[in-house]
């Protein structure tokens, strides 16, 4: 019989604070009984302000504060608040300006995922200790029986495992530090076989390189290493980009990140997921959004390659489309003012802190609602909206994983799902890139170089900004008045999936998702984080600075 | 630039909506708005990025970074930091990143190739009030700072001089109809 994630019979609390391999700060606080979570609070520990900077600033500046929310999604918010200007102006962007805000994009979903699988996720699935004890041999055969292209040998296996004894005798165990196989005893939830530990941590270390040429990639056509800074309210400036051996290099790096996705990412996902398959089973959510993402379009939200939608309930054979009207942010469980909802444009940010114990406020984040409803965002609910709506790519990318993994397509609702929607996201953004690609070298070679449109700035005017990041639904609203932002908001994906109850009480998704979750070493709670990682939380730009209340500040102390 | 000679990288980082967060980034903003540097010097606003500063990290033999650090000394002190020390620095603790600095030197070195590092930092005043721009103290100390590093790089085989017309730092616009 397949191993299964062990049970216990463990009743009492658990806390996971922080959750590390994140961006940002979050809690989980669970309660367990008879060996599951019966309770869940998902605590986010940093005030969010960025809005009260923004006041009375030039809306086009607006993407230069944004993108300093976050370290890791800079050019997500740059888009996105250049977008929300774009909307309120009423500017049409030329085509070019589209495809390449769309390059950079489909730049950082490949780069994010790989980050996210290898270096953030895989530490959850995969035992670096146990990969110690793996045959070399051994280790090269299966890995090489996953992909055609790949051709790894023993020596190379061999040299990974001097290098990670090396590590782990110098003590910079750094990388690996509060990961939770660490300890004298075993941890029975995990359980790979050695050789696939011992696999997954040279791929660990080949996307460490991989990671660099994608990042690189996306600076090519970003203009300013390391912070992009190539979209303007109107289109792009990034011209440098449009010449041949700008694109040349930008596809040489691009094509060998996208084989690496095919070659390896992929096939270790599914190889990683084959011996967990009972997660298949835990860590569902009921309800999705997405904004979609790879417009043809700006200013049509169905053109984007990726459709926007909302499921509710599981049901695939809804998809309703996405109003924003029905979008509200609660506070009446958060470190805020009052208990009244409101639409983004109206939102207001009035921090009140109560205390870190408090079951009833309990978090700096505030919490999304759709039409009332708590929805899970990022690549499963993109991958979710396109399978349902028969987009032909993704179902092909769905059905595909489906069937090596024999399970139907109830798996997907499930942490399992989650990761291997990430997977699938990435593989079908990369196989349409060289289709973007081939479009404005199509464009350039007829004369078309066009990246920016005038515009002019109107005295009083609101606008919108939907961006489909890595980790979901990003939208940033403005209201401007003579000239200048009079209210600005973002609505952050990990706001919508690891954001607190809402004023009628119910779930954010990440809660509802570790409901049921079992937990066998309460001191070790490695489900939890298969869970919470799961979502890709980045709630760096969700929530900020670092309360003095809280009495955390001691993790800033001169060591 | 020849093959013997150093290539280094000066690194600003840290969070610029945090008051003297953005110790690191602002000088490095203004070394690159007033100073031309030699062939093996590159200047760089990291901000508070992680693995994705692997690239130019591993692309240099020396990392001068600049930072706000937390020594003991009154705020606008200056201290350099090598080896140990750098988890003194505010990107290299355990920060609020998914990565630190520190990691991320682990990583290249893991990878293959780590550079050098040194820090050039200042206590800051106030790194917690969500602000733009840095406090009155850093500024007064902002020349000093600045001087530091510039030894710093001198010491490592490059060179500088001043701009003849210092380039604004203030972002570029688009043109506005």
């Amino acid at each position: 019989m397949a191993p299964k994630t062990p049970q216990s019979n463990f009743s009492g609390p658990v806390v996971v604070d922080p959750v590390t391999r994140i961006e940002g700060h979050l809690r989980i606080d669970a309660t367990v009984e008879n060996g599951k979570i019966v309770d869940v609070r998902s605590s986010s520990q940093l005030f969010r302000g960025l809005e009260i900077i923004l006041k009375g600033r030039d809306p086009r500046d607006a993407q230069h504060f944004t993108q300093r929310a976050c370290g890791v999604c800079t050019y997500v918010h740059a888009l996105c608040s250049t977008r929300a200007v774009d909307n309120a102006v009423k500017v049409k962007i030329p085509k070019n300006a589209t495809i390449m805000r769309n390059l950079v994009m489909g730049s950082q979903y490949l780069h994010d995922h790989l980050v996210h699988f290898y270096h953030l996720h895989a530490l959850d699935w995969v035992n670096v200790a146990n990969a110690l004890q793996a045959d070399p041999v051994k280790t090269a055969a299966l890995s090489n029986s996953l992909s055609p292209n790949r051709k790894e040998t023993a020596d190379q296996f061999k040299a990974v495992q001097t290098k990670v004894k090396a590590l782990v005798d110098s003590g910079k165990l750094g990388i690996f530090t509060n990961a939770y196989f660490l300890g004298e005893k075993k941890n029975e939830a995990y359980y790979l076989p050695a050789e696939a530990d011992l696999m997954a941590v040279k791929h660990y270390l080949d996307a460490l390189h991989m990671q660099v040429k994608a990042a690189r990639a996306m600076a090519i056509f970003g203009a300013k290493n390391p912070h992009t800074q190539f979209t303007v309210v109107g289109g792009v400036t990034n011209y440098d980009a449009l010449k041949p051996d700008r694109i040349a290099e930008y596809k040489a790096l691009t094509d060998e990140v996208i084989a690496f996705i095919k070659d390896f990412y992929i096939p270790d996902l599914l190889a990683v997921a084959s011996f967990y398959k009972d997660w298949a089973g835990i860590g569902g959510t009921s309800n999705f959004i997405s904004f979609g993402e790879f417009p043809t379009d700006e200013y049509n939200l169905d053109s984007r390659f990726f459709a926007p939608g909302v499921i509710m309930k599981r049901d695939l054979a809804k998809v309703a489309s996405m109003d924003q009207k029905k979008i509200e942010e609660h506070v009446k469980h958060s470190w805020y003012v009052g208990d009244k909802a409101h639409h983004p444009y109206n939102g207001v940010t009035e921090p009140k802190y109560t205390k870190l114990e408090d079951k009833d406020r309990y978090s700096w984040m505030k919490a999304p609602r759709y039409n009332g409803e708590a929805c899970e965002t990022g690549p499963l609910a993109t991958v979710l909206v396109a399978f349902a709506k028969g987009h032909k790519p993704t179902v092909d990318a769905v059905k595909f994983v489906l069937n090596y993994l024999k399970v139907d397509a109830s798996a997907l609702f499930s942490t399992l799902g989650r990761t291997a929607a990430r997977g699938i996201e990435c593989l079908v953004t990369a196989n349409q890139m060289q289709v973007w690609l081939d479009a404005l070298v199509g464009n350039v070679k007829g004369g078309d170089t066009e990246l920016y449109t005038p515009w002019k700035m109107p005295n009083e005017a609101e606008g919108v900004g939907f961006v489909q990041a890595p980790r979901g639904a990003l939208s940033h609203w403005i209201k401007i008045k003579k000239g200048k932002i009079e209210n600005f908001q973002l609505v952050v994906p990990s706001t919508w999936s690891l954001g607190p109850r809402c004023a009628a009480g119910k779930l954010g998704p990440v809660e509802e998702a570790l409901m049921g979750t079992p937990i066998f070493d309460p001191h070790r709670p490695v489900e939890i984080l298969r869970t919470v990682h799961s979502f890709d939380p980045c709630i760096a730009c969700g929530v900020h600075v670092l309360d003095a209340k809280t009495g955390k500040t001691s993790s800033f102390k001169v060591l | 630039m020849t093959d013997s000679q150093k290539r280094i990288l000066v690194l600003g980082v840290g969070n610029i909506l945090f008051t003297d967060e953005g110790i690191g980034v602002s000088a490095a903003d203004q070394i690159m708005s007033r100073y031309e540097l030699s062939d093996n010097v590159t200047v760089m606003d990291g901000g508070t990025l992680g693995t994705r500063l692997m690239d130019p990290m591993m692309n240099c033999d020396l990392v001068i970074v600049i930072d706000a650090v937390l020594g003991d000394g009154p705020a606008g002190s200056i201290y350099r930091l090598t080896g140990e020390d750098l988890r003194k620095s505010l990107a290299f603790k355990d920060s609020m990143h998914q990565t630190d600095l520190v990691d991320t030197l682990i990583m290249c070195e893991i990878v293959g190739t780590r550079p050098e590092a040194v820090i050039i930092g200042m206590e800051p005043l106030d790194y917690h009030t969500l602000n733009v721009g840095i406090s009155d103290v850093a500024k007064e100390r902002q020349e000093a700072l600045i001087g530091f590093v510039l030894e710093e790089v001198v010491k490592a085989g490059g060179s500088y001089s001043l701009k003849a017309n210092p380039s604004s730092i203030t972002q570029e616009r688009e043109p506005c109809a």
